[in-house]
């Protein structure tokens, strides 16, 4: 007999969690949690999830309008913002207008950034 | 990391709404009303209302935060506006007598295309074409949920040009 047609399931993969490993699995799985434990681990959850669909909304709003990043060293640099990825570790900028000229496209690690401003 | 960094999602989130001053890497300072923290990196969202009654936001990334101060508790006219920033398009608030009226020309003119529609639902109420397709309130065009994409981008067209005809 032939064995079952497996298809590929897409992976949704989640941004890291606080501990910066896992990926949206509680630590201690569920396993033996009393009833208190729980509520207070969903209620965290749900702020979480609260907090991040307030930031990722944040961002959508700032695609495609000039951001302004505040670097190190007081550096100051204007940009057109396009992205940044799950973690945001980087951000995807272009029209990056640095102190020796302007960079069409640039990925700005977030170590380099100490904050971003912009007009909605 | 940082302090900042330790804190757990329900203390970021009872910074909300209030103003804070932040102090971060190389002397950095700023001041605004926390609208979020991300919980993944922890980056502080503050918005700063400005006299030409514009508005920007900062975003302070959570590895360059030193402390965070409460200024200010906040008040319920902050809260409404930072509550509706950036969650829908051009969010209008309608009334129920506009939504009634939105939806009931919106149906006259759907009945003169000969598209069948019905309405179902408590009120405001959801229109529905064909049995397949449902327009919720505020019956806009992007209101439309359908699996049938030639009946959807009808009807779309339809409620687009009946728009525009009426503005």
């Amino acid at each position: 007999m032939q064995a079952p047609v497996t298809f590929p399931v897409p992976v949704l993969r989640l941004p890291r969690g606080p501990d910066g490993l896992s990926r949206g699995f509680a630590p201690d799985g569920r396993r033996e949690c009393s009833i208190a434990q729980e509520s207070l681990e969903s209620q965290k959850q749900r702020a979480r999830a609260a907090l991040r669909d307030r930031y990722l909304r944040g961002l959508l709003a700032m695609v495609s309008h000039q951001v302004s990043f505040t670097l190190h060293e007081g550096v100051r640099v204007a940009t057109h913002f396009g992205a940044t990825d799950m973690d945001v570790a980087n951000f995807y900028v272009s029209q990056l207008q640095t102190p020796i000229g302007v960079q069409a496209e640039a990925l700005l690690r977030c170590s380099d950034i100490i904050s971003y401003t912009f007009k909605p | 990391m940082s302090e900042w960094m330790k804190k757990g999602p329900l203390e970021w989130q009872d910074y909300i709404y209030k103003e804070v001053r932040v102090t971060a890497s190389e002397k950095n300072e700023y001041k605004g009303w926390v609208l979020t923290t991300d919980p993944v990196s922890a980056n502080i969202v503050l918005v700063n209302f400005l006299e030409d009654g514009s508005m920007s936001v900062t975003g302070i990334m959570g590895h360059a935060v030193q402390t965070v101060e409460t200024m200010n508790e906040g008040d319920h006219r902050v809260r409404e506006k930072l509550m509706h920033l950036f969650t829908s398009g051009d969010c209008k608030a309608y009334s129920s007598e506009d939504l009634e009226e939105r939806k009931n020309s919106l149906k006259k003119w759907l009945e003169k295309n000969h598209i069948p529609i019905t309405e179902q639902g408590d009120a405001p109420r959801t229109l529905c074409v064909a049995g397949v397709l449902t327009i919720d309130p505020p019956y806009g065009p992007e209101n439309c949920s359908s699996s049938n994409e030639i009946i959807l981008s009808r009807v779309q067209d339809l409620i687009e040009g009946h728009l525009t005809a009426s503005q």
